[in-house]
């Protein structure tokens, strides 16, 4: 079985995306919406604070939550890493996703003065990848034992690592 | 007399506050180039909002109107959108695109 298509909600994504990215022409490169309803921003890495914001502060874009924040390793990309926020909006009851992109040494701007919840989420980033935040208020390693060497998340770290345990 | 809501108290007055918040934003806009979608857009909510702020005296019957949660809670969105407004004057993000993004990054199959 497949889901059922809903013209309705794609229609308003859609709607909401074009809103969105005439709004902010400086930082978003590109809107897409997937098959399955989900809304995405590609945006510059220097865009990051203004565009959580905004979608946080305004009327029309009550993303108050931030649900998770990730990273993706594509390392045939010149910017191999790709950061993505996933937001929810508790006043429309809708989900966003924001996604920005960056190479192991450019540092990104920290989300944390926006959204609290980023605080442990970035550290997690920095520890699994390697991205390092700009004006993070902790950041350090939070999974990885203490005196590991090596960001276990990135494509060219073998499965069972460097070291025999 | 409460909100429902913790942390939040209740309002007295709060067609005043809400009328000083939607003055002070609309001033805060003047700052914006004409032509920028976020100054339009802002524009028309705030006259929206401001409108039916005048309009109805009734706390009850502005809730239902507004259609937004607690009076408490649109204060909490206005106050929010007044420092949205100062940031973005830093910000500009009217202007055209600052980079490309190079042209394999957001294509997915890689």
């Amino acid at each position: 079985t497949v889901r059922p298509k809903n013209e309705a909600e794609q229609k308003q994504l859609c709607a909401f995306g074009e809103y969105v990215a005439e709004i902010l022409p400086k930082y978003i490169q590109q809107v897409q919406v997937t098959c399955f309803n989900e809304l995405e921003l590609l945006i510059h890495p220097d865009g990051i604070i203004p565009v959580l914001t905004f979608l946080r502060d305004h009327t029309n874009a009550q993303f108050k939550s931030l649900a998770d924040l990730t990273a993706v390793d594509v390392p045939s990309r010149q910017y191999r890493f790709e950061i993505v926020y996933n937001l929810l909006s508790l006043r429309f009851n809708s989900r966003i996703r924001v996604k920005t992109y960056t190479d192991e040494l450019t540092p990104v701007d920290s989300a944390v003065p926006v959204h609290k919840a980023a605080n442990w989420y970035e550290r997690e980033v920095w520890d699994m990848y390697g991205v390092f935040f700009a004006n993070h208020p902790d950041l350090r390693r939070i999974l990885t034992d203490y005196g590991f060497e090596g960001h276990p998340f990135r494509k060219d770290f073998p499965l069972s690592g460097y070291v025999e345990v | 007399q409460t909100t429902g809501l913790v942390g939040l108290a209740v309002a007295e007055n709060p067609h005043e506050r809400l009328r000083i918040l939607y003055t002070k934003i609309l001033g805060v806009l003047e700052n914006i180039p004409k032509d920028a979608a976020y100054r339009k857009y802002t524009e028309q909510i705030v006259n929206e909002r401001f409108d039916l702020v005048k309009k109805e005296s009734d706390v009850q019957k502005l809730q239902d109107k507004l259609n937004s949660g607690q009076i408490e809670e649109v204060i909490v969105q206005a106050e929010n959108e007044l420092s949205l407004a100062r940031k973005m004057i830093q910000w500009k993000p009217w202007e055209p695109l600052v980079e490309e993004p190079p042209s394999d990054q957001w294509r997915w199959p890689i």
